[in-house]
């Protein structure tokens, strides 16, 4: 058996591939960072030290990063074209998220940080009219 | 219609036995099923065929079905773009819902990395020779493919240009019939 099964054996693998995402999705991800953003703006406004101010730029530029990357990964692996029938602005609301925070990592202006906050808690809504509350979270949000 | 049947001599070499992983087949193909494929292929064979190919980005060896072929029209966004003469539209055969249940994600195919060209085809395959309980051919599937077990619209044969908006908002690059 094990002889003709070597001979048998494929000799290559092919992949009847399939995503395997882990299923978890949350704008509070998103939202978090964006405070951290809008709390360093703050700092950064009343320090005037400039060795302060340069690691604030430095760690605002971070966590927009991250923000952005989250925002990416609800709108790419969450948000299914099906949703569109229940969020029908749901591009557009990414798209000018997104553009927010290259907006907020250009400044140093409060008022965009807070105009991104806002932004996040309208995909948060999205994300709740599609059921994002009590399907994504492996216990539900906390709180 | 039949297929084109071009004999692709340089796929005498194979691979002619492959290995499945994965469940974007079900449930026609399961992961680890052994398949005889026919890797001298030299053409996209009719729709419903399902195929081995090297997936556009990875390079690596994937199994899907032919859902549209070369100068077909594909639905797409709100409208349809046409396949290139040399490009087929390649689609797993499972549902999300399918997929779900067998612990997968949803399928990678065409819809995640668009039309696939006839240079990533590899083989046709054939017959699955392992396990000997479901030894058989792979029957080819007919129907619309394009949006299993989704809602969706058909594809539309080449003469037949669909009365939609087409590639809507969508650069018109790359998707044009030229």
């Amino acid at each position: 058996m094990s002889f003709l099964t070597r001979r048998l054996a494929p000799t290559a693998v092919a992949r009847a591939h399939c995503d395997l995402p882990c299923g978890v999705y949350d704008p509070e991800q998103a939202r978090i960072e964006a405070e951290s953003v809008y709390r360093i703006i703050e700092k950064y406004a009343a320090n005037e030290d400039p060795t302060f101010r340069t690691r604030a730029i430095g760690i605002k530029e971070h966590q927009a990063d991250l923000v952005k990357h989250h925002l990416d990964v609800l709108w790419h692996d969450y948000f299914k074209p099906e949703h569109l029938a229940t969020v029908p602005n749901l591009h557009e609301l990414f798209w000018n998220a997104n553009k927010q925070v290259s907006k907020v990592k250009a400044g140093t202006s409060l008022d965009d940080a807070k105009t991104l906050l806002d932004m996040i808690d309208e995909v948060d809504a999205a994300w709740k009219a599609t059921g994002g509350n009590t399907k994504t979270r492996v216990a539900g949000r906390p709180g | 219609m039949t297929g084109p049947r071009r004999f692709r001599r340089s796929g005498l070499r194979g691979p002619w036995r492959i290995a499945v992983v994965e469940g974007s087949m079900l449930p026609a193909i399961e992961s680890g099923d052994w398949l005889l494929v026919d890797p001298t292929t030299g053409a996209w064979p009719r729709r419903g065929t399902a195929v081995v190919f090297r997936e556009p980005g990875s390079g690596e060896l994937a199994i899907k079905r032919v859902a549209a072929r070369p100068g077909d029209w594909v639905p797409f966004t709100d409208g349809y773009l046409q396949l290139g003469a040399d490009e087929a539209w390649l689609i797993g055969d499972a549902t999300d819902e399918a997929l779900a249940d067998a612990g997968y994600g949803p399928a990678v195919d065409s819809r995640v990395y668009g039309p696939v060209p006839l240079e990533a085809l590899v083989a046709r395959a054939w017959l699955r020779y392992w396990p000997r309980s479901r030894i058989g051919r792979i029957a080819r599937l007919t129907g619309n493919l394009i949006e299993r077990g989704r809602e969706g619209r058909v594809p539309v044969a080449p003469d037949a240009r669909p009365e939609v908006p087409l590639n809507e908002g969508r650069p018109a690059s790359g998707v044009d019939g030229a």
